[in-house]
């Protein structure tokens, strides 16, 4: 069929195309619904495509797809080195390496194709995104093809593209429906009533093709009418032919058709001459996925095992062992429900998509095979779930997680496995706190190390140990983690357990330097090394995260920023998105505090557009959103911080739930709202003072003070808090000055004297930071002091407001915070007599708190 | 999609011309909004010029400044609004 009504995509392809011959690569997503013509359309562009080498992957539409189905095919074009890593069993962490290597060296341009995304598997996906963000300086341009109407992956899909959304790498083509006058210029000559054509078919060129190439009388329902049409009208053995092929798959494997039936020259051209099957490349193919679909699904259910069972038979004796083909076999074994197959040849592929990365497709086989095994014994069904369970965590799946842990807790338990039990109980605790479940996360592991102490030294009870160090750190308590986290050490040592050692490191490392002794560095330091000399990739961005946002929540941001950077651009290599989007997210808080307001607020919409964001990540950028819209007095703020509120308060931790709480006691106190100011750093102070967290004790002590609250302010918060709720502004400004926080340094000076108080204006306006400015000006303009030079306390000593004797005697007591009742008790006075005062003061003075009353007594040098 | 009422203030004044330059300027700001998703609904100024009310549509209020540094465009105040129409309830 011609290709009608594909101008401006092919002129947009084309584009992109002389793009990436001059040396910047280009993404194309080309959409559209099923037999729109995604692949007629590519294919057309391919064979214009001058001097350029066409390499094509395509992904299949299995329950459970091959892991890396488009590279295996890929690799066989393109032979050299990244066969031969495919084929020996290297880590995968080799093959994306390999693959881009051998692009760059091949001249003038390649053009790479991958078909049918929406049915790739998470290693393909993985594969996308790592060649996608290499684009740039790659002469290659990289085809993807997808339905639009597939619902299943279309998730993961649209997550995966979503983020090169507005990237000038990436293009997305839309393919859309045949106009009437393209159906008439099909149609002429063969069918007259073209408008009935165009609304039957909707204008889908397959709807349109098939119809035209065997016209009759009415047109039919659908596509898969007329498919069935002409398979009723085949002899009986060419009809198996096409049914046989429509079991074995969108490409049929020769050997398996040839092994499984008779295959007559008679029968090939017959069901050629039909339209349902086309020879490709000297390989007999369906002319369309969708004409397979009709096929497959009319079948009786019978029918289909019985064809199923046959196809299986012949494709396990052909299996050879280094081949990536366990995942179809596993597939025909489910079609036939052969038990015993689906086991073994899932079991292979779960690994398989295991050892490629593909963990949800890991998940999909053990789930499978979980399914096929219910007359195992305890030990395989036990540890086939902790498989499954491990796989599901992998892919966020946390609460199938925990339940298969603890299916598989209960089946060892009851069995008499008390190793095997304690096991699971400490594997468990990991999904469960990252599902925000912190404190069944502490029970789980108790019990772990109770049930595993009594065993001796076993590795389960190092693993034990340092799960529950890392619990601990994750709760900010120092002692505990320290302690636990040595002995998973020392026992993980003398196990040769290096995994858990490293582990350990991290935990107590991250204990100590979180809490601002920077030696936990030296700890964590070790981590990376024992991680780099081991390949344990994840582990090492855990390292680098727990570095870049302990100096973050230390207020250390030019380190923070250093870290993260390092951190994110590692993760981003190693494919490890969600420690990508956790630094992210930490990335825009530290540019919050840095006053780079519009890159924090990029980062953060960019982190939160990610559609498998961890509830972590989401509230940290959540916080910095929020609070970047609080300082800026721009709408929406309190729905950023609604949302955070909610999701901190799940986890209960003081790392959440203090930030948004902070954020919240800012946001009450620019809206005048100081008794719902201090009910917001109410609600964290306790907890951040039992951890002895000094900046977020610091920070909750200041807003406390702000709110006229009596707060006794423990000797330890962090120094720049400490300094201005002790009044010292000026050192405060120098100290916040010199961490790079120049909005509260301005916060800092605000309380200053008349010319500090310009000074943070001048800041503030900079920042745009329009509802502190707004309020400073207030209080500049209540004090008089606007239209006075600088000077002024020297000068206007004396009484400008005309307070009497006993205002003037309370005035200094209620400025050092003391409450009507105790300063009741100094002057010999009832509270009721002292609260009258009190509030004549306010009013003489012009302020609605006593904290801008002391400020203003001292500044006109009244006290 | 939310709705925004932007304050901007310009102390010498708007330069918007019932013209071609006027026309051509308009038709900018908004071609930098729909690369954000940002819609400018109307305007309203005062007699001396030197304060506009915009109604936008947008995606959040990242999104406004964004459009406003892009094309030179002040903001003082965004605030988020709901339409109310007198005369829906008789």
């Amino acid at each position: 069929m011609q290709l009608l009504e594909r101008g401006a995509e092919l002129t947009a392809l084309q584009v992109l195309f002389e793009s990436a011959k001059s040396g910047a690569g280009r993404l194309a997503l080309i959409s559209g619904e099923a037999g729109i013509g995604k692949t007629s359309f590519v294919e057309h562009f391919a064979a214009s495509a001058k001097n350029a080498q066409v390499l094509r992957g395509y992904c299949d539409p299995l329950l459970t797809p091959t892991p890396l189905g488009p590279l295996f095919d890929i690799a066989q074009q393109l032979g050299g080195k990244l066969s031969s890593v495919l084929d020996a069993e290297t880590q995968r962490s080799l093959l994306f390496p390999t693959l881009l290597y051998q692009l760059q060296s091949i001249a003038p341009v390649v053009v790479l194709i991958f078909e049918d995304i929406h049915w790739a598997d998470d290693a393909t996906l993985d594969l996308i995104r790592y060649l996608a963000r290499r684009l740039e300086a790659l002469r290659v341009l990289f085809i993807v093809t997808c339905r639009d109407d597939e619902i299943p992956r279309l998730g993961a899909v649209r997550s995966l593209l979503g983020g090169f959304a507005g990237s000038s790498v990436f293009k997305r083509i839309q393919l859309s429906q045949l106009s009437l006058e393209a159906v008439q210029t099909l149609s002429s000559g063969i069918f007259d009533d073209a408008a009935t054509l165009h609304a039957r078919t909707a204008g889908n060129p397959l709807f349109v093709s098939e119809i035209l190439q065997n016209i009759q009388v009415q047109i039919p329902e659908s596509v898969r009418d007329i498919v069935l049409s002409r398979l009723t009208k085949l002899s009986p053995s060419a009809r198996e032919l096409v049914e046989v092929a429509a079991v074995i798959g969108s490409r049929i494997e020769p050997q398996i058709l040839q092994g499984t039936l008779e295959v007559s020259a008679n029968d090939v051209s017959e069901s050629i001459d039909s339209g349902l099957l086309i020879v490709k490349d000297s390989v007999i193919a369906f002319r369309h996925e969708l004409l397979r679909e009709a096929i497959l699904y009319s079948f009786d259910p019978w029918v289909r095992q019985n064809l199923y069972r046959r196809v299986l038979k012949v494709a396990s004796l052909l299996l050879r062992d280094n081949r990536n083909d366990y995942a179809q076999i596993a597939h025909y074994a489910e079609g036939a429900s052969d038990a015993e197959a689906v086991v073994r040849y899932g079991m292979a592929a779960a690994n398989a998509a295991q050892k490629y990365g593909a963990h949800r497709e890991a998940a999909s086989h053990f789930k499978r095979v979980l399914k096929f095994s219910v007359n195992k014994t305890p030990e395989t069904r036990g540890s086939l779930l902790m498989k499954y369970a491990d796989e599901c965590a992998l892919v966020d799946d946390l609460n199938e997680s925990c339940s298969a842990f603890q299916e598989a807790a209960e089946i060892w338990n009851s069995s008499g496995n008390p190793l095997k039990y304690g096991e699971a109980m400490t594997q468990l605790a990991w999904p469960m706190v990252r599902s925000g479940r912190d404190a069944e996360a502490q029970g789980a592991c108790t019990l772990a190390i109770e049930i595993l102490e009594p065993l001796g030294e076993t590795q389960q009870l190092a693993s034990a140990y340092r799960m529950a160090a890392h619990l601990k750190m994750l709760d900010r308590d120092r002692l505990a983690a320290t302690h636990l986290g040595n002995k998973a050490i020392d026992l993980a040592e003398r196990l040769g357990d290096n995994q858990t050692v490293a582990g350990g490191e991290l935990a107590v490392g991250t204990a100590i330097l979180v809490s601002g002794d920077l030696e936990g560095r030296k700890r964590l330091n070790r981590c990376i090394a024992l991680a780099e000399q081991h390949h344990l990739e994840s582990l090492k961005a855990l390292a680098m995260l727990n570095i870049g946002t302990s100096y973050g929540e230390l207020y250390m941001f030019a380190d923070a920023e250093r870290e993260l950077a390092a951190g994110i651009a590692f993760a981003r290599d190693s494919n490890l998105e969600h420690s990508e989007h956790y630094m992210t997210a930490w990335l825009a808080l530290v540019r919050m505090y840095q006053g780079r307001w519009q890159e924090a607020t990029d980062l953060a919409l960019m982190t939160l557009a990610q559609t498998n964001l961890a509830i972590v990540s989401r509230i940290m950028a959540l916080i910095a959103l929020g609070r970047v819209r609080v300082r800026r007095g721009d709408p929406a703020a309190l729905t950023a911080l609604d949302e955070a509120y909610e999701l901190a308060v799940q986890s209960g931790t003081l790392q959440r739930v203090a930030p948004v709480l902070a954020a919240r006691a800012e946001f009450a106190w620019l809206e005048g709202e100081a008794a719902t100011s201090a009910e917001e750093a109410h609600k964290a102070f306790k907890l951040a003072q039992s951890k002895r967290h000094s900046w977020h004790t610091g920070e909750f002590c200041y807003w406390l003070m702000c709110c006229e609250e009596m707060v006794v302010v423990p000797d330890w918060v962090a120094q720049p808090f400490a300094l201005q709720i002790a009044g010292s502004w000026r050192e405060a400004a120098d100290s916040w000055s010199h961490l790079g926080c120049p909005y509260e340094q301005a916060r800092a000076l605000a309380e200053g004297d008349v010319g500090a108080q310009f000074e943070a204006l001048k800041i503030f306006d900079a920042l745009g930071a329009k509802p502190a400015a707004a309020m400073l000006r207030q209080t500049i303009r209540l004090s008089g002091t606007s239209h006075v030079p600088r000077g002024i306390r020297s000068t206007t000593r004396g009484n400008p407001f005309g307070l009497t004797k006993r205002e003037l005697e309370i005035l200094p007591l209620l400025t050092q915070g003391l409450t009507n009742g105790e300063i009741a008790l100094k002057l010999r006075l009832s509270v009721k007599t002292v609260g009258h005062h009190v509030s004549s003061v306010l009013s003489k003075l012009a302020v609605t708190n006593r904290k801008a009353a002391g400020r203003i007594a001292l500044q006109r040098g009244i006290i | 999609m939310p709705r925004y009422l932007i304050e901007r203030s310009f102390p010498d004044g708007l330069a918007l011309e019932p013209n071609k330059q006027g026309c051509a300027a308009a038709n900018s700001v908004i071609g930098t909004n729909a690369e954000q998703g940002v819609t400018w609904i109307h305007s309203y100024v005062t007699p001396n010029k030197k304060t506009t009310y915009c109604i936008y549509d947008g995606p959040s209020p990242e999104a406004i400044r964004k459009v406003a540094t892009k094309n030179g465009l002040p903001v003082d105040k965004i605030t988020e609004v709901r339409v109310l129409d007198p005369y829906f309830h008789m």
